[in-house]
C-alpha cells in the first residue's frame, strides 16, 4: 500500500509540488483517473505556509498537503453512488471523472479540504496520487516527489519507511480519518530571546535559563549572540528563570505557547 | 492496477525533449528539464535526470562530508519552479502572434512619438514589418549615419544557443558600420564592481576570484557563514535552479551556523537561518565599520597577514577609530544607523573572531546595489582580509555560481560560455563587453536622451578590466569619428522601465521626440513592447532547435544537450536570431548574416569548439542528445579560493598595483582626489551630492521608509511575471479589492498600523518620483522601517511616468548612478513612504484617466495585451 512521507524539516517553501501537480493535471485528461482541473483555484497538493514568532526571532516552515488518501476516508461514505469514489488496491483514492454527478457531497465531507469542485465539468476532483503515471510503469513517484528538489516528499511502500512513519504524526489525527500521509518534524511552538547587560551594552553569555511547567523543567544556555532558544514546546503555560553570575535572576511567569514566543532583548540588572 | 474498471490511459509521449530552463541566458544553460510531447502538444515538463541514457558511474559523483554528514548530488537536476511552469509562458495569452505597427505611427508622415504607451497596435505582415525596418536602417544610415541607431541588446533570458534572446541586432549592423551600444552596467554586481575590484583586482565582475572549490573548503572548514544580503533560496532560481538549496541543508546537519543578515526574512532565513540580523537597507557600511573597530579594540584581528598581504590597514584604523574625523565608528554610532542593538553588534564581531567563517551570497540580493554600494563592497574586503583571507574557511563565496567540484573536459566556469565560436558569441558580446563604436551606459540612457551631451567615466562593460573605470567617455562621440545623438531604439530587452534605474524617466526618453523610430522584439507583449513602434514577434525556447552547454557550474553536473523542438512556434513567432535575418535579407546581408549554415551546421559546430570528440562520438551524442561532464578525478586537489595568496602572496600577487589587497587605493585617490562619495578607502557615506537616501535625510519627513528590492522570487528580473499558478501563492500576488492582483510589499505590523494598513490592502508605495500601487504582505518577515517590493513587475501604468499600477517599483527608483564617478544602478535602499490609496485617490483617477481602467483584465494572468491590439490578439 502506497504512502506519502513529507519531512517539513527539508521542505525549503519551492511550490513545485504545487506547481508541478498544476503542470500534470491543468489541460490535459487523464480519464478515467481525472478530467483536467481548471487553471487556478484548485490546489490538489497544497503547499501552507507558517510564520513564527517576532523580530528577530522569526522562524517558518512549510507543510505540503496533498489528498490525504485516508484508510476511513469520509468521502467514500459521503458519496451518494456506491463505487463513485474508491480506494485502489495500492491505496489510492480516486473520485471517478465519469461517473461523478457532482452532487459535493464528498467536497462537504472531506476534513483536509482536499476536495475541489470544478463548476464548468461539474464534478469534483482530488489528487489521485498520480495513479495513471504508476500504472503506466515508467513511473515510481507521483510528480510532486519528482520535483521537489529536496526529496521532502517520499512516496512509496509503506514497508519501505517502516522506521520513519514510527517517527511520524499524521494531520489532525482527532479527524480519525487514518491518512496515508507521514509528515516528519512538524515544528512545535519555541520561545526565545536574547540576554544582554544594559549597562555595559553586551550580551551576556552562558546564562542559564531554566525553563519550568507541569514539573517538567528544560535548560539551554545563552550562545555567543546571548540567544537561547527552547523548541519543539507544546502548547501551555511556562515559567522561565534567566540566571547569569553578577546578575540579579529574572523570572518570566505565565508565558502562553499559545502563538510562539519571541521574549526580545531581555535586560539584566547587577 | 487501473481504475476500477480495469481501465487505464496512455501517458506515453511521442518524444521527450530536453530543454533548459532557466532564465540566466547568455550560453551558459541551467534549470535542466525534459518536456513531454505528444500530439504537438507539450503535456509536461519535469527535471531532467542525468542517469537517463547513462550509467551514473560514468560522472564520478563527487562528496563532501563533515561531522559524519555527506552531501552527494542527486540523479536528477533541481530546476526553479517557475520552469516547471514554464509552459504558461510559451503559451502566456500575452504572447505577441504576429507583427505589429502602431496605428499612429507614419514614417512618411507623422510619426505621434508623444502618443507611444497611448495609441494602440494593428496587425502587420512580415513582409511589411521588414521592410519598414530596414527602410528606417538604411533612412537612418544615411541621414545621421549608423551609430544613430541605439541597439539595447543586453540581458538575461532563456537559455538558447544558436537562437540566443539578445543582440542579434547587433551582429547585424556591426557589419554595416557598427552601432551605439547600451552597455548593460553589472546590476547585480555594482557594489563589487565598482569598489571590490579596488581592493583585490579585477575579480568575476569584482568578486572573489580565483574561486575554486570554495563549497568544499566551507564544508570542511567553517563554524559559521554569514549570508550577507543573500537569499541562496529565490536568486539561484534564475540562474541554475535550486541546488544551493541542498549545500544550506547539508551545513545544517553538519553543525555549521548559518547567520543571516538582511532586513527581510528572505525565503533562505526562513528555512536556514541560525540567527537572523535585521539591518536597514544599505546601512551594512555602518555595521562592518563597527566590526572592524570592535576587532581593532580587542586585538582581534590577524597582523601578521595584513602586514603581509594588505596595504593602507593604517589609513582604515585612523578611519574606523576616529583619529581621522573625531567619529569614532563604534558599535554605539554603528547602531544608530544600521537599526542593529549595540550588543548584538559586538557581539556578532566576536563571534566572527573566534569562529572560522566565510561569506557567502548569490549577487549579493540588495546589499550591494544600492547609493554607494562600492563602499559595503570594498568594506567586506576589509573584514576577509582582516581575518586571513585565503585561510582554510576564509572566504568569499557566490555559493554555487562558484566553488563547486570541477568538471572533467570544461575549460570554464563562467556564466557564459567563452568556448563558444564568434559566430555563437558576438550577439552575448552586448551584454558581456562593451564593444559597440559608440557607448552609452544603461544607467543612462534617458539622460543621454534627454539631457545630451554626457560624460561619464567608466563604460560598465560587465567584463571591462579596471582600468576601464578611470577613462572618461563622451556621448556622442567625436563627430570625426562617426559621432551622433540616436535617433532609433532597436530594443530586445524591453523591460528598463521595471529593471533599471527610475523607470519614469525611460518613458519619457521613448517619447522623445527625437526617437524616430522604436522597434521592440519580444514574445509578450510588456512593459517597452507598450512604447515602440514596431513590434516583432521572438518565439520561445520549446518552440526553436538549439543547443545549450549547460557549464555554469550550480548543477549537480555539467552537460551539453542537444534541444530539439518541442512544440511548433506560436502565431507568426521567430526566433530572435531569425528575425534579424529576415531584416538583413532585406538589407542585402543575408548571406553574411547567416553564413549560409544551418540549425544542424551550427550545433556541430558548438561540438567542436567544446572540443567534445575527445568525449563522445558525434553520432552517439546525436543518438542520445546529451552528454553529462564528469567530475575530475583529482578536484578536491584545487586549491580554494585565494590559498595560493595567503600562502605566498610574494609569487601569487593579486591583480593590483601592489599586487596586494588595496584597502587604500592609490588609483582611485590619483584619479578621484576630490571624490568625496567613493574616497581612496571605504566609508560610510551619509549623503552626497549623487544620493540623499538615509533615514536622516530631511526627505525622510515625507518618506520615512526605507524601500529595498530583492531580486523576484517569483520572477528572473522582469520575466515569468504572467505565470497563473505562481501569482497564487501568497507571495506572488495580493488580490485587491477591486480583483487586480497587486505586487506584494512587504511591511512590519508596527508600520502597518500607524498607517491604519491590514494585510491585503491595496497602498500606494511613492516619493517625489512617482506613485506605484501595490498590494500589502503585513508580516514579521520583515524589521520595521522597510518596505520591500521585488524589482520587475509589469508595468501597468495609470498615468504613464507618474502613477503606475502594475508594481513596477523601481519607475520610482533613483535616478542617480551609484556614486558621481560609477555608473552602476542604486535600485535598493531609498526612501519612501507607503501609505492606504484613498477612495478620493481612486475617483480622480478612474475620472481622469478612464482608458487605465478599461483594459482587459484577467486577475490570474494580469494584464491582457491583446487590448493594446485592434482586433485583439487571439
Amino acid at each position: 500500500m502506497k504512502v506519502f512521507v513529507i519531512d517539513v524539516g527539508i521542505c525549503n517553501g519551492c511550490y513545485s509540488c504545487q506547481i508541478a501537480c498544476k503542470d500534470e493535471h491543468v489541460g490535459n485528461d487523464w480519464t478515467p483517473y481525472a478530467k483536467p482541473q481548471p487553471d487556478t483555484g484548485q490546489f490538489w497538493m497544497r503547499q501552507t505556509e507558517h510564520i513564527r514568532g517576532t523580530v528577530p526571532k522569526v522562524k517558518m516552515h512549510y507543510i505540503p498537503i496533498p489528498c490525504q488518501h485516508c484508510d476511513e476516508a469520509p468521502c467514500i461514505p459521503a458519496c451518494p453512488i456506491e463505487g463513485v469514489i474508491y480506494r485502489r488496491d495500492d491505496g489510492l483514492i480516486i473520485i471517478d471523472p465519469e461517473k461523478c454527478t457532482g452532487c459535493k457531497a464528498c467536497v462537504d465531507a472531506c476534513p483536509y479540504n482536499a476536495i475541489f469542485f470544478n463548476e464548468s465539468l461539474n464534478i469534483a476532483q482530488k489528487c489521485t496520487g498520480c495513479a495513471h503515471l504508476l500504472d503506466s510503469g515508467e513511473w515510481t513517484v507521483p510528480r510532486c516527489a519528482d520535483a521537489c528538489p529536496t526529496e521532502a516528499i517520499k512516496f512509496g511502500e509503506e514497508s519501505e519507511f517502516k522506521e520513519l512513519i514510527a517517527k511520524a504524526e499524521v494531520l489532525h489525527p482527532e479527524y480519525k480519518a487514518k491518512p496515508r500521509v507521514y509528515y516528519l518534524n512538524i515544528p512545535k511552538k519555541f520561545i526565545g530571546g536574547t540576554v544582554y547587560d544594559p549597562v555595559e551594552k553586551e550580551v551576556v553569555i552562558g546564562a542559564s535559563c531554566t525553563l519550568s511547567s507541569d514539573g517538567k523543567k528544560l535548560t539551554a544556555t545563552t550562545d555567543g549572540f546571548g540567544d537561547f532558544w527552547f523548541e519543539g514546546l507544546e502548547d501551555g503555560t511556562y515559567s522561565l528563570k534567566i540566571e547569569a553570575k553578577g546578575f540579579t535572576a529574572k523570572t518570566f511567569d505565565k508565558i502562553s505557547t499559545e502563538k510562539d514566543v519571541n521574549l526580545g532583548d531581555i535586560p539584566l540588572s547587577k | 492496477m487501473a481504475d476500477g474498471k480495469g481501465k487505464t490511459v496512455d501517458v506515453k509521449p511521442d518524444k521527450t525533449v530536453i530543454k533548459a530552463l532557466a532564465l540566466g541566458g547568455l550560453l551558459g544553460g541551467g534549470g535542466e528539464c525534459v518536456v513531454d510531447v505528444k500530439d504537438g502538444k507539450a503535456v509536461r515538463i519535469r527535471p531532467f535526470h542525468y542517469d537517463w541514457k547513462y550509467d551514473k558511474k560514468n560522472f564520478n559523483a563527487w562528496k563532501i562530508t563533515r561531522n559524519g554528514k555527506t552531501l552527494e548530488p542527486l540523479m536528477k537536476a533541481l530546476p526553479s519552479t517557475f520552469s516547471l511552469a514554464y509552459k504558461k509562458r510559451t503559451l502566456s495569452p500575452n504572447r505577441i502572434k504576429y507583427p505589429l505597427k502602431r496605428v499612429d505611427w507614419d514614417p512618411n508622415g507623422e510619426r505621434n512619438t508623444q502618443n507611444r504607451g497611448k495609441s494602440k497596435y494593428k496587425r502587420i505582415s512580415w513582409e511589411e514589418a521588414t521592410d519598414l525596418v530596414a527602410s528606417e536602417v538604411k533612412r537612418i544610415h544615411k541621414q545621421y549615419g549608423p551609430l544613430a541607431i541605439l541597439v539595447q541588446g543586453d540581458g538575461h533570458g532563456e537559455c538558447k544557443t544558436i537562437h540566443t534572446p539578445h543582440g542579434h541586432q547587433g551582429r547585424l549592423l556591426d557589419m554595416m558600420g557598427g552601432f551605439t551600444q547600451q552597455v548593460r552596467n553589472p546590476d547585480s554586481w555594482e557594489g563589487w564592481y565598482w569598489g571590490a575590484k579596488h581592493v583585490w583586482g579585477q575579480g568575476f565582475q569584482g568578486m572573489m576570484s580565483p574561486a575554486a572549490n570554495l563549497i568544499k573548503d566551507i564544508s570542511e572548514n567553517c563554524d559559521m557563514v554569514l549570508c550577507w544580503g543573500c537569499d541562496p533560496e529565490t536568486t539561484p532560481w534564475g540562474f541554475t535552479g535550486q541546488y544551493a538549496t541542498r549545500i544550506c541543508y547539508f551545513w545544517t546537519q553538519a553543525g555549521i551556523k548559518q547567520v543571516y543578515i538582511c532586513p527581510d526574512l528572505n525565503y533562505g532565513a526562513a528555512v536556514h537561518a541560525d540567527k537572523w540580523i535585521p539591518v536597514l537597507p544599505n546601512t551594512d557600511a555602518a555595521l562592518q565599520l563597527a566590526i572592524i573597530y570592535t576587532w581593532l579594540k580587542e586585538g582581534t584581528w590577524d597582523k601578521e597577514y595584513i602586514k603581509t598581504h594588505a596595504v593602507g590597514m593604517d589609513k582604515v584604523e585612523d578611519y574606523v577609530l576616529g583619529k581621522e574625523d573625531g567619529i569614532p565608528k563604534t558599535p554605539e554610532w554603528a547602531s544608530k544607523k544600521c537599526g542593529i542593538p549595540e550588543w548584538t553588534i559586538k557581539a556578532l564581531a566576536r563571534e566572527w573572531a573566534k569562529k572560522v567563517t566565510s561569506i557567502i551570497h548569490y549577487f549579493g540580493g540588495s546589499f550591494i546595489r544600492g547609493p554607494f554600494s562600492h563602499e559595503p563592497g570594498r568594506l567586506e574586503c576589509v573584514l576577509l582580509g582582516m581575518r586571513g583571507l585565503g585561510k582554510p574557511g576564509v572566504h568569499q563565496c557566490q555559493i554555487t555560481y562558484f566553488g563547486m567540484p570541477r568538471a572533467e573536459g570544461l575549460k570554464s566556469i563562467r556564466f557564459f560560455n567563452p568556448q563558444l565560436s564568434e559566430r555563437l558569441k558576438i550577439p552575448c558580446r552586448t551584454t558581456i563587453d562593451a564593444w559597440g563604436k559608440q557607448l552609452i551606459p544603461k544607467t543612462l540612457i534617458q539622460d543621454a536622451i534627454l539631457k545630451p551631451p554626457l560624460t561619464f567615466i567608466g563604460s560598465g562593460g560587465q567584463e571591462s578590466p579596471t582600468e576601464d573605470q578611470f577613462i572618461k567617455y563622451t556621448y556622442p562621440i567625436a563627430k570625426e569619428d562617426g559621432g551622433t545623438e540616436v535617433y532609433m531604439i532597436w530594443t530586445d530587452t524591453p523591460c528598463r522601465i521595471t529593471c533599471w534605474n527610475h523607470g519614469n524617466w525611460t518613458i519619457e526618453a521613448f517619447r522623445h521626440p527625437k526617437i524616430e523610430c522604436v522597434v521592440a522584439q519580444h514574445p509578450w507583449l510588456e512593459n517597452e513592447c507598450l512604447y515602440a513602434d514596431i513590434v516583432l514577434p521572438a518565439n520561445t525556447t520549446l518552440e526553436v532547435e538549439d543547443i545549450i552547454t549547460n557549464t555554469r557550474q550550480g548543477p549537480h553536473f555539467q552537460s551539453v544537450a542537444i534541444q530539439e523542438q518541442a512544440i511548433k512556434p506560436i502565431g507568426e513567432s521567430k526566433s530572435d536570431y531569425e528575425i534579424v535575418l529576415e531584416v538583413a535579407k532585406k538589407l542585402g546581408m543575408g548571406e553574411k548574416f547567416s553564413e549560409g549554415k544551418t540549425t544542424r551546421d551550427l550545433q556541430k559546430d558548438v561540438y567542436d569548439t567544446m572540443e567534445m570528440d575527445d568525449l563522445i562520438s558525434w553520432d552517439e551524442f546525436e543518438e542520445k542528445k546529451y552528454y553529462v561532464y564528469p567530475v575530475a578525478k583529482d578536484w578536491e586537489n584545487d586549491p580554494p579560493g585565494f590559498k595560493k595568496f595567503y600562502e605566498d602572496p610574494e609569487n601569487n600577487p593579486l591583480p593590483t598595483p601592489t599586487g596586494k589587497l588595496e584597502f587604500y587605493s592609490a588609483r582611485l585617490a590619483e584619479h578621484f582626489p576630490d571624490d568625496r562619495e567613493r574616497p581612496p578607502i571605504p566609508k560610510w557615506i551619509e549623503k552626497g551630492e549623487t544620493h540623499d537616501e538615509r533615514i536622516s535625510s530631511e526627505r525622510a519627513a515625507m518618506f520615512p521608509m526605507l524601500l529595498m528590492s530583492n531580486h523576484g522570487r517569483w520572477r528572473t528580473h522582469a520575466q515569468c511575471d504572467d505565470i497563473t499558478w505562481t501569482r497564487e501563492t501568497p507571495t506572488g500576488k495580493v488580490l485587491g479589492f477591486d480583483g487586480y492582483k497587486y505586487e506584494p510589499v512587504w511591511i512590519n505590523p508596527i508600520d502597518a498600523e500607524k498607517r491604519g494598513i491590514k494585510d491585503g490592502d491595496v497602498v500606494k508605495v511613492f516619493n517625489e518620483r512617482g506613485i506605484v500601487l501595490c498590494g500589502a504582505r503585513v508580516w514579521e518577515r520583515v524589521r520595521p522601517g522597510v518596505a520591500y517590493v521585488d524589482h520587475g513587475a509589469r508595468h501597468d501604468p495609470i498615468i504613464p511616468s507618474r502613477v503606475d499600477r502594475g508594481g513596477a517599483i523601481n519607475t520610482i527608483a533613483p535616478n542617480g548612478i551609484s556614486s558621481k564617478n560609477a555608473v552602476g544602478q542604486a535600485t535598493s535602499g531609498y526612501l519612501v513612504d507607503v501609505q492606504k490609496v484613498s477612495g478620493e485617490e481612486w475617483d480622480e483617477w478612474r475620472r481622469d484617466y478612464p482608458e487605465a481602467f478599461k483594459r482587459e483584465y484577467d486577475p490570474a494572468s494580469g494584464l491582457r495585451f491583446n487590448a493594446w491590439v485592434e482586433g485583439g490578439m487571439e
